[in-house]
């Protein structure tokens, strides 16, 4: 698989790896068949590998990039054509599994509307550029602003880990800035802070297949949270043998949520208080309280719990006492707990239970400290978006580097940040398409899709031992000179720092180096630094066990203040993330805009969930079209009558309303991160994503929604679903 | 580099894919009655379906002789296309293949020349395509071969491209008599089907549509 | 003569077993999906996009009942919570696709035998024979096949999405019937190999594209006749039988147990389907 004497676009024409776009023009029309001889060119390949057989595809091992989950995949390659990728069995993240977000990342591979020229702003206009200009343009800018002010100089990424995230590092370091923002709308960085607050470790292990009752306040696991292939999986496991039961209290159901044994309607942003209730009813049966959380308990039995979210006292002390039967159990807190004002406060109430419960230790473990803080991952949060925001705001940047995030698109109208980016002088942004942060860019970088290019990467979520997932292209680069993200920053560590990383032809070779250069004890024993690099390549992920730790168990103090009704905007907007869509990015994937909601069964479309009680109150069914308005904007939407939506929230879908993102993505639907207000979770900084209220009034347009299955609600009493008791199941087949 | 038409083929939904399942150029033709060229008696060959194709005069871009490298020097058809007995496809040889004479023999003769420069070039030769189906047929070289070659023992025992070129020469005419390809079979339907009557092959639709 | 042999052969495959049909089979590929596991997430029906070629077909067409998901999953609510302010257990998800009927509807309304019944126990649809009457869409009571209303190669792969294709199968055009095959290309490389490896196909050494993506594991796919198979030993677990394994009609299921969990949907009709379902299962907390 290797030969260092050779450039990697060389050794991939070598191996027989073709470029599958050159042949496209002069295509007949589908209905010619032409069989005649001579008509068609049949080309072979120059020097192919033994393995590589016409007709047979090859699977190749890398990782899946359409989400942060870190997954490993396969990928089928045929005559230089990556076909189709499927879930890496060795990966103990996905274990050969994977979601219709990774199984489409073909769909991003090959998308129409991907980029192929650099493009640089010349009299307000992105014109396309040669690639000679593009770095050098690229060399100029960032080498005066190093010159003068290097610390004005920024990355704003999503999840970056591995070497990726050590070669920005690296050029921040070089530049001596220290202005790496990460963000993403999707992500758990409140309940990273609890975590690492209570237990020692931001992210433990979750042992889901050892638990018999899971309680999820919102964590939507199976759908959009922290690694949902992986927790999947695990469901499976809890779902088999004894089968675990799983409650679900969240305001909004989720996919998660539609999978319960029981779902709870919570009022929005009272999810804190129902945990203290069902602590309360704990304490009562003889559980013990920490001494820090006992006064927050004690202001919580289960009657004034019920009258704050709306779940029944008998309800809430059914949860505690289905708690206590099933032990250990493993309870969860979500986007929906987090993203509140008192969001911290909120998700520690949701953690005191698994203290109360002994759940630490059993259903959390420790995950261990992974070896090398350089390539761990830097995970995505909405503080740094508020504080690009406001440092772009304040002209405190002259150049700004944008990589696989699209902030123009998700940051709230009111964060200000489209006008701020007219005070950075510089703008590069290294993006595969053309999106809303690339429209308002002075660089547009074209890299290569994440089945053309080398990495490594770390997860966040490591589910069994410290892993590095390999990422290895699948196939010629679709567009000459595209270089890949890893390629793009040595180019960039070459302009600064010539003599330091000028021994490295490509990301490629540096990637081997890093392989080679492995502390030994990582290695297995016996291997050449070739055997290593072709094994791991083989494989996709590299092990590098680390000694977990134990966790702690500190609660603090909870304190929770009481949720105000707003007269003005009496709806709480819920701005749920699909997976699928997920938070924009992939609304450009024909696959992923034409598969059903998994709840709604919508395609294409936004829709805002009512429950039929409000709905009734505005006076409007399915279709009409409702203006939803917060103190900072208004979109309109569709309405879906639902019930499983708590009657004082408004749910909106993410991943719509794109209006510079491609054929597929563009004038569909609306995006509600635009009216969210800039609110702030108290203790950690965070976006309060769950905390905007809203008013929603007819507009007395109609539209019908396009929905699969349109009547398909009520089974009519045929025998479609049946469902059976799980003491029935226990009884036939339980363990 | 490229490899054959992949993409095209996909574009159109009533032919089969990409050229790449079923480029069969090359291979020999049955005429076991040629007597220089005649497999020995006792072999038992498929009966060939009936039926001829005036097939049109290819011009390839290297006039490759299948007579010079089968009848003369007599090297196996399935030395070259070796992809024959081992995937659905024949595919083309790739260049490297050639090279692996022609780097030392006969590097003066102008189609050599002209082959070696493409090596050079790392270019790949852009043969014209001569045999095909349709995009919604699926067949299969490596069971062809394995029930009319590989199976056969006494062919097995006998192994040269003598006893080989009949069974090529069942669908793509004896190559032993032609420099480049042509089609001189039907190559349709009904054609395929006498041949699975006479030979015992699959009569189910879905053993060859799809 | 083929005329001849193709008209005799396709009476056969048209018959009933009780006619004396053509069940001779070589394989009887069949699943089992499990309720319990499933979680609704579509990866399945993804998996199918990508493997089968399925065109997207956008918006205005969807509305218009003309999508191409040979796999999808239907969703249903708890009909006795009609009443209640909120549904207190999550949805019914039920992943539908072709279920290769035993005694298929679609078989004999085809006018132009253009599905048939495959030696391996498959509804096949051939789709250079086929005509569009959508006779076999209007008979199937599961309504899992899907027309080609309009001719989707340029709007759905519009360059370089089609390079994505799959070359194993064929692309569709306007005017054809088609629906889920069980991924009759994976079969046929699978009975490809073994067969040139002189052996039998392996249980487990392929499978269809929604059952190896599925992340809750909730689709078994198998071969009914392998008495090792792990999808027979599922429906033998579970005590539901092909009809003709015994000759009993398809409807008298006669359950040692009835409190197992597998059953096929919509068997009353005697369509022998292949696809077994395991219920769904929930804790009574109400």
């Amino acid at each position: 698989m290797m030969n260092l004497k050779l450039k990697r676009r060389e050794f991939l024409q070598l191996m027989g790896w073709s470029t599958a776009g050159a042949t496209l023009a002069g295509c007949d029309l589908p209905t010619t068949v032409t069989l005649e001889e001579g008509k068609e060119e049949v080309v072979a390949y120059l020097s192919p590998e033994e393995y590589v057989i016409p007709g047979v595809g090859v699977w190749y091992a890398s990782t899946c990039l359409q989400c942060a989950a870190g997954c490993g995949i396969h990928g089928r390659v045929r005559e230089g054509r990556a076909l189709k990728l499927e879930g890496n069995p060795d990966s103990p993240v996905n274990r050969g599994k994977l979601c219709q977000m990774g199984q489409s990342g073909v769909q991003t591979h090959y998308n129409p509307d991907r980029l192929s020229k650099p493009q640089l702003r010349k009299d307000g206009k992105l014109v396309d550029i040669s690639w000679d200009e593009a770095w050098k343009v690229l060399d100029e800018k960032v080498g005066a602003a190093a010159k003068t002010s290097g610390a004005r100089v920024a990355w704003f990424t999503g999840t970056v880990s591995g070497h990726q995230a050590a070669l920005i590092g690296e050029h921040l370091d070089a530049l001596g800035s220290r202005h790496h923002f990460v963000h993403e709308v999707i992500n758990n960085a409140v309940g990273r802070a609890v975590n690492q607050d209570v237990l020692g470790e931001a992210m433990p292990r979750l042992a889901l297949d050892q638990a018999k009752l899971v309680l999820s306040f919102g964590a939507d696991f199976l759908g959009t949270w922290v690694s949902p292939t992986h927790f999947a999986t695990e469901y499976a496991k809890f779902r088999s043998g004894t089968r675990g039961v799983l409650v679900v209290a969240e305001p909004k159901m989720s996919l998660t949520g539609a999978n319960a044994d029981l779902w709870l309607a919570v009022r929005p942003g009272t999810e804190g208080m129902l945990a203290l209730g069902i602590a309360h009813a704990l304490m009562q049966s003889g559980v013990s309280v920490p001494d820090a959380a006992r006064p927050a308990v004690a202001a919580y039995a289960p009657v004034k719990a019920a009258e704050i979210t709306g779940i029944s006292a008998q309800r809430i002390e059914q949860v505690a006492a289905l708690l206590k039967q099933h032990s250990p159990s493993l309870v969860l807190a979500g986007a929906t707990v987090e993203g509140q004002e008192q969001g911290y406060q909120a998700a520690s109430a949701v953690m005191l239970l698994n203290v109360m419960l002994g759940n630490v230790g059993q259903t959390i473990v420790s995950s261990g400290e992974f070896p090398f803080p350089q390539l761990r991952p830097r995970t995505g949060n909405t503080r740094d978006l508020v504080a690009f925001a406001a440092a772009a705001k304040d002209k405190a940047l002259d150049v700004a580097f944008f990589y696989g995030t699209n902030p123009v698109y998700t940051a709230p109208a009111s964060l200000g940040l489209a006008e701020g980016l007219q005070n950075i002088p510089f703008k590069v942004v290294l993006t595969q398409f053309p999106d809303e942060t690339a429209a308002q860019a002075d660089l547009v970088l074209p890299v290569a899709s994440s089945l053309e290019d080398w990495g490594t990467h770390v997860a966040a979520y490591q589910p069994e031992q410290g892993v590095i997932t390999f990422q290895q292209p699948l196939m010629e680069g679709l567009y000459p000179g595209t270089p890949g993200v890893g390629d793009a920053l040595l180019k960039l560590l070459k302009m600064r720092e010539a003599q330091k990383y000028g021994a490295f032809n490509d990301y490629f070779s540096y990637l081997q180096n890093a392989v080679a250069s492995l502390p030994e004890q990582y290695k297995a024993s016996g291997l050449t630094n070739k055997q290593l690099w072709e094994q791991t390549l083989q494989k996709g992920l590299l092990t590098v066990d680390s000694a977990p730790g134990s966790l702690k168990t500190n609660v603090g103090e909870i304190t929770l203040h009481e949720v105000k009704a707003d007269a003005e905007y009496p709806l709480h907007l819920i701005p749920s993330p699909r997976l699928g869509l997920w938070d924009g990015r992939h609304a450009n994937i024909p696959w992923l805009q034409e598969a059903p909601d998994q709840i709604s069964k919508v395609v294409w479309d936004s829709w805002a969930e009512l429950h039929p009680s409000t709905a009734a109150r505005l006076g409007v069914r399915e279709g009409d079209v409702v203006e939803i308005t917060s103190a900072h904007g208004a979109i309109k939407v569709k309405v879906y009558v639902f019930k499983g939506v708590h009657p004082d929230a408004i749910a909106v879908p993410l991943g719509q309303g794109h209006e510079g993102y491609g054929r597929y993505a563009n004038g569909i639907g609306a995006n509600p991160l635009k009216i969210l207000s800039p609110a702030i979770e108290a203790r950690t900084g965070e976006l309060a994503l769950y905390g905007t209220r809203v008013k929603a009034t007819r507009t007395g347009v109609h539209e019908e929604l396009v929905k699969e299955g349109r009547n398909n609600i009520s089974q009519r009493s045929r025998k479609l679903v049946v469902t059976i008791s799980a003491e029935q199941f226990r009884r036939t087949e339980g363990v | 580099m490229r490899w054959i038409q992949l993409d095209r083929a996909k574009r159109e939904p009533a032919r089969q894919g990409c050229g790449a399942l079923l480029v069969a150029l090359a291979l020999v033709w049955a005429m076991p009655a040629s007597a220089d060229t005649a497999a020995p008696a006792s072999i038992k060959y498929p009966v060939a379906p009936e039926g001829a194709h005036a097939g049109k005069d290819v011009a390839q871009p290297i006039e490759f002789p299948h007579d010079i490298h089968t009848a003369v020097n007599k090297i196996n058809c399935l030395y070259c296309h070796t992809y024959a007995r081992r995937s659905k496809v024949a595919g083309i040889p790739p260049t490297s293949k050639c090279m692996g004479c022609h780097s030392v023999i006969a590097t003066d003769k102008p189609r050599i020349k002209q082959l070696t420069e493409y090596w050079e070039k790392k270019q790949p030769v852009p043969w014209k395509k001569v045999h095909d189906v349709p995009d919604f047929v699926h067949f299969t070289h490596e069971k062809h071969l394995k029930k009319f070659i590989f199976d056969n023992d006494e062919l097995v025992q006998n192994l040269s491209v003598d006893t080989v070129a009949p069974v090529c020469a069942a669908c793509h005419g004896d190559l032993r008599t032609m420099t480049v390809a042509k089609k001189i079979k039907p190559m349709t339907m009904g054609w395929c089907v006498s041949c699975h009557e006479k030979n015992g092959g699959p009569g189910d639709c879905w053993a060859c549509h799809k | 003569m083929s005329l001849e042999n193709l008209t005799q052969d396709w009476s056969r495959y048209r018959n009933g077993i009780e006619e004396g049909g053509f069940h001779n089979y070589e394989h009887r590929w069949g699943m089992a999906i499990d309720l319990n596991a499933c979680i609704g997430c579509n990866a399945c029906s993804t998996a199918c996009y990508a493997e089968n070629n399925l065109a997207v077909v956008g918006k205005e067409r969807f509305s218009k009942g003309h999508y191409m998901h040979w796999m999808r999953i239907e969703r249903y609510w708890d009909e006795d919570q009609a009443k209640a302010e909120f549904p207190d257990q999550g949805a019914n998800f039920l992943p539908m696709l072709c279920q290769q009927c035993g005694a298929a509807p679609c078989e004999p309304v085809c006018p132009v035998a253009a599905t048939y019944h495959t030696p391996d126990g498959l509804n096949a649809q051939v789709y250079n024979r086929c005509i569009g009457s959508r006779y076999c869409s209007n008979n199937c009571p599961y309504r899992v096949r899907y027309f080609n209303f309009w001719s989707y190669p340029e709007s759905a792969w519009p360059a370089p999405l089609n390079l994505q294709l799959n070359p194993d199968i064929t692309v569709r055009d306007k005017g054809v019937m088609e629906k889920c095959t069980f991924c009759v290309q994976r079969i046929r490389v699978a009975k490809d190999t073994a067969k040139m490896e002189n052996r039998k196909i392996k249980d487990g050494e392929f499978t269809t594209a929604c059952a190896q993506a599925c992340p809750t594991s909730a689709i078994h796919f198998g071969d009914l006749m392998d008495a090792e198979s792990a999808v027979t030993k599922l429906w033998a677990k579970h005590q539901v039988k092909r009809h003709d394994d015994e000759g009993l009609p398809v409807s008298t299921q006669h359950k040692q147990n009835p409190a197992l969990r597998g059953y096929r949907v919509l068997e009353e009709l005697n369509t022998d389907p292949s696809v077994m379902y395991l219920e769904r299962v929930r804790e009574e907390l109400a």
